[in-house]
């Protein structure tokens, strides 16, 4: 019996005997295992009404807990900042908050916030803005009322717009003291283009160029209700709120030009090598892939399923490559990503030692080509399918989950049963729709590369990639 | 993925400070929850938790074993951490593909390793021959052993079965394992986490060190604040092991032995020395007949011994400049009293008034109004909580600005604190955030769950995290002073800058314009 004869060898290694000797093998059989079936995953009703003037509102009770919880979702983002002003928009996602209301000066709401242990924060990313408001339910009327502050009255007030200077001047001055960070940024330029509204970053000059009526001008052009979602859930009575609510933001007026769409990617495959030179670290950060794409094309599913098998996760093939066979890093992954709004990235991340770099690099192109040329195993297969479909209920664990991607998909127009029509995919993903998947989309032979290290102590030139010229990438920070 | 533990580890700390609340927070009835709570202590001493929800049908477990950095052995700095890893390697079974042939080639590594070792260790002196020689056949060791396993099977098992979140991390208190699952499947991690301490089998040993020797490059050696926070740590302790290095020291990963890590779990990991808390959509009895069967298989061992070591009373101020081309920042530390000494909430109370949120006296004073920092901000009981620790500033000047300015401001406000009382205002507003805090706290399974493990191990009771609201709304004004004046003093202070290089060529150019 494989049993006996096991503890029998393992005795001779000296340093477990005492712990197999102590106790009488209690064997585990976890394929004997049978587990109960799963209960239902109750799916809240949200209530979902359009006000007159376009605002969209989804409303959900929940009394668990004494809490009013809010998520606001505001179309529009850096996307439409103007060259020369980058960082408008997300000055404008700053001071929402931090810059004064007409009926709240600053200082004043953070007084009342930070007393009743309250909290709104408001930003703005690339393609929208958010203001998220967390507050115990017996404020409720505080919290639309400084909701509808914020959003439809913000001052913009001189001082903060000045502390604010100061700091983004300070994110300047020190987003090259990180490796990571630099790599993260020049990445995303290497792939969408440095001018990209998807991957440009605010200049010295670009910030000086902002003022508060461009500030104002930007939010009075963007923050209008037919751009605004607002989901609110928690301890309190629905029709109740659904009147404080009109109450607040009934009066807001429409606003008179359509945002513009997301502009395209322009990007053309083929390869490059890219360079940061650090000469002082030893660690390099390694950038590798091309552009992604979108969470609608027919056959994502199958990426996902191609995702955990080549770069997701403990089990992936990158991670038992790079980290567990040849100890080569702590952190390594490579994901094709999918947005709605614009085509994501392909890439492939590590961080290896400085005299690693192009053996971990090697390691992770020959992935790239073996995901193509190699179905996978019903092992990886099922590995695969499994991390997704057995952590679906992950999606519904939280109200706020449920309710911030109904939020998404209904602004994108999705069907509120597109998730169950990806999970049905995924179930019916074969070993061959993976290698397809993997053939269509990903192109080893025009991958765009950073490195960010000491690149003239590495293992090999960069040169010997045959990835293109390498390219040295010039970080100084204009004045 | 495990990547954001070192981070996560720095910053436990803050996350579990300051919950409060209290029975009379706007109707809410916190006694109600506290009688949901199950508890159970099998034979062997495993404390076991439970908190029934049924929200929706899934469930967040965690595991927490008393131990943590400051419990690393001497020469072995990091094992604590590097354990944590090793605990994701499997066990006879569970990750070999040759069961039979296994345990004698990780019995060639240990020897291997063993003489490569000794002979590395003669420094100058080595023979470099044979460590050529030796390092080769380690090499080829460790591929011998890689060929007969399962990599990662454990942690897939897990993940395929649905466990979602499956991370680990260790602190100087405690290492901590967690995941949440579907809640139909908590048998398999009943089986699976109890047999991994049950029969841990640490292989893959030797390649694994390499893993956080890069672990180490990436959260110290090419991070400026890693950098900052070790230095910072090791000037404020001299004696007390919160000074070592949470991630250890290059040499001492290096020298990790399968033996010594095997000894630590031994010696650590018993079973009276760890509590598992589980909330969410479980049963109570189910919990405690599973915990039976597959816990209950671990045989009682002693207890460890807690660290004797304590940090004497500093006598003087101690200072640490580090250059590096980063901008400027800087860390002052003061030492307190670990997190059950009595003066600890007034101390809580004061870093949030003196340094948390945009109310705070440093934020108005130095990022609004003199804009001298672009971010500063106070915390108590860092970078432990078991054992007497240190209450912190963290600032990052403005651009132009310098650390010094910085310092000096700090120093005006904490001198206000201790020279004018507080009012009661001031103290309502601490309050009344620290319960709010607590009660969004309640809404995620798996932080409850971590709150509950915490607290059992910081106090031998989880109960006290319903308590603390009482002791919170105990403080006065008088007590915050008293603390800012016993603890805040110069001679009980460490203070760390990193100040920036300017590179010869552009500092040439700086003085011609």
């Amino acid at each position: 019996m494989m049993k006996s004869t096991f503890v029998k060898n393992i005795a001779f290694a000296l340093l477990t005997i005492l712990l197999m000797s102590q106790n009488p093998v209690l064997a585990l059989d976890l394929k004997a295992l049978a587990y109960p079936p799963l209960n239902e995953v109750v799916i809240p009703e949200i209530e979902e009404v359009k006000l007159e003037n376009g605002m969209r509102l989804y409303l959900l009770e929940d009394k668990t807990l004494p809490l009013i919880q809010a998520s606001v979702r505001i179309h529009g983002g850096s996307y439409l900042d103007p060259a020369d002003k980058t960082g408008l928009a997300d000055f404008c996602g700053s001071l929402l908050r931090t810059g004064g209301t007409a009926k709240f000066k600053s200082d004043e709401l953070d007084e009342i916030l930070e007393s009743i242990g309250g909290s709104a924060e408001t930003s703005m990313d690339i393609i929208a803005g958010g203001l998220n408001l967390s507050m115990l339910s017996s404020y409720k009327e505080l919290a639309v009322e400084i909701m509808a502050e914020i959003l439809q009255r913000p001052q913009f007030e001189e001082a903060k717009f000045e502390q604010l200077m100061v700091a983004a001047k300070a994110g300047i001055s020190r987003r090259n003291d990180n490796p990571g960070q630099i790599g993260e940024r020049e990445f995303d330029k290497l792939i969408y283009g440095k001018e990209s509204p998807y991957a440009r970053h605010t200049e010295y000059k670009t910030i000086a160029a902002i003022s508060r009526d461009d500030l104002k001008a930007f939010h009075s052009r963007v923050f209008r209700p037919e751009n605004v979602q607002m989901a609110v859930w928690g301890d309190f009575d629905r029709k109740a709120m659904l009147e404080l609510i009109k109450k607040h933001f009934d009066g807001w007026e429409k606003g008179k030009e359509a945002l513009p769409p997301f502009p395209e990617v322009d990007y053309k495959f083929d390869s490059r090598t890219s360079y940061v030179d650090l000469p002082e670290v030893s660690q390099s950060n390694v950038y590798i892939g091309h552009l992604g794409g979108r969470l609608t094309d027919a056959d994502h599913p199958h990426r996902i399923v191609m995702n955990n098998i080549l770069g997701v996760g403990f089990g992936s093939r990158l991670f038992k490559q790079v980290r567990s066979k040849a100890g080569l890093a702590y952190s390594v992954y490579g994901v094709f990503t999918a947005n709605l709004s614009y085509p994501g990235v392909f890439y492939n991340y590590v961080s290896t030692k400085t005299e690693s770099t192009v053996k971990a690099i090697r390691m992770i192109i020959d992935e790239i080509r073996r995901i193509q040329s190699e179905e996978p195993t019903a092992e990886e297969l099922k590995l695969g399918k499994d991390r997704y479909l057995n952590t679906f209920v992950f999606n519904f664990d939280s109200k706020s989950k449920i309710i911030e991607r109904l939020v998404y998909y209904d602004f994108f127009g999705l069907p509120k049963d597109f998730l169950n029509q990806q999970k049905q995919m995924v179930e019916k993903t074969s070993a061959a729709d993976v290698s397809a998947a993997a053939r269509k989309y990903l192109k080893p032979e025009a991958l765009r590369l950073l490195v960010v290290g000491a690149v003239k102590n590495l293992d090999e030139p960069l040169a010997n990639l045959k990835n293109g010229e390498p390219e040295a990438l010039d970080i100084t920070i204009p004045e | 993925m495990r990547t954001y533990r070192a981070l996560i580890a720095l910053f436990l700390a803050f996350l579990i400070v300051i919950p409060a609340h209290g029975k009379e927070s706007k109707g809410f009835d916190f006694s109600l929850l506290e009688k949901t709570i199950f508890e159970h202590n099998l034979e062997n001493g495993l404390k076991i938790i439970v908190l029934p929800r049924h929200d929706a049908p899934v469930v967040s477990l965690v595991t927490w074993v008393d131990v943590g950095g400051a419990d690393d052995p001497k020469e072995y700095s990091g094992l604590a951490h590097m354990l944590e890893h090793m605990a994701f390697k499997g066990t006879p079974e569970i990750g070999s593909r040759d069961p039979e042939k296994e345990p004698g080639l990780m019995a060639e590594e240990d020897r291997t390793f063993d003489r490569l070792r000794r002979e590395r260790l003669k420094g100058r002196l080595a023979d470099q021959q044979k460590l050529e020689a030796l390092e080769k056949q380690m090499e080829k060791a460790i591929a011998d052993a890689y060929a007969v396993i399962d990599p990662n099977a454990f942690s897939n098992i897990l993940q395929s079965e649905g466990g979602s979140g499956l991370n680990a991390f260790t602190s100087r208190d405690q290492t901590a394992y967690i995941i949440s699952m579907p809640s139909n499947k908590l048998e398999l991690w009943m089986a699976m986490e109890s047999e991994r301490f049950f029969r841990p089998l640490l292989r893959e040993m030797y390649r694994e060190r390499e893993v956080v020797v890069e672990e180490r490059r990436m959260t110290v050696e090419n991070r400026p604040m890693g950098k900052l926070v070790e230095e910072f740590l090791s000037a404020a302790f001299k004696a007390h092991p919160y000074g070592n290095p949470l991630i250890g020291h290059m040499s001492d990963i290096k020298n990790y032995s399968r033996e010594a890590t095997l000894k630590f779990f031994q010696k650590y990991y018993t079973p009276s020395n760890m509590t598992i808390a589980l909330v969410g959509d479980v049963k109570p009895e189910t919990v405690v007949s599973m915990a039976e069967k597959y816990w209950g298989r671990i045989q009682k061992r002693p207890a460890p011994a807690r660290v004797a070591t304590i940090e004497p009373t500093q006598q003087g101020e101690r200072r640490v400049n580090l250059k590096d081309r980063a901008q400027p920042a800087m860390m002052i530390g003061w030492h307190i009293p670990d997190a059950t000494h009595e003066d600890i909430l007034a101390l809580y109370a004061m870093v949030d008034i003196l340094g948390q949120g945009r109310t705070s006296r440093l934020y108005r004073r130095m990022v609004r109004d003199e804009k001298v920092a672009v971010s500063v901000s106070s915390h108590a009981g860092w970078p432990g909580n078991k054992y007497p620790s240190l209450a912190v500033v963290f600032n990052y000047p403005a651009p132009g600005r310098t650390n010094a300015e910085c310092e000096k401001i700090i120093y005006e406000e904490i001198e206000k604190l201790k020279n004018q009382l507080l009012s009661n205002e001031d103290l309502d507003k601490v309050k009344a955030r620290a319960m709010a805090g607590f009660i969004r706290g309640l809404s995620s399974n798996m932080g409850m769950a971590q709150q509950l493990a915490t607290y059992q191990q910081l106090w031998g009771d989880w109960r006290q995290l319903f308590r603390e609201l009482d002791r919170i709304n105990r403080i006065t004004p008088e007590d915050v002073q008293r603390v800012a004046r016993r603890y805040f003093t110069d001679g009980n202070r460490t203070v760390a800058c990193l100040e920036t290089v300017v590179e010869e060529a552009k500092a040439q150019k700086e003085s011609e314009k």
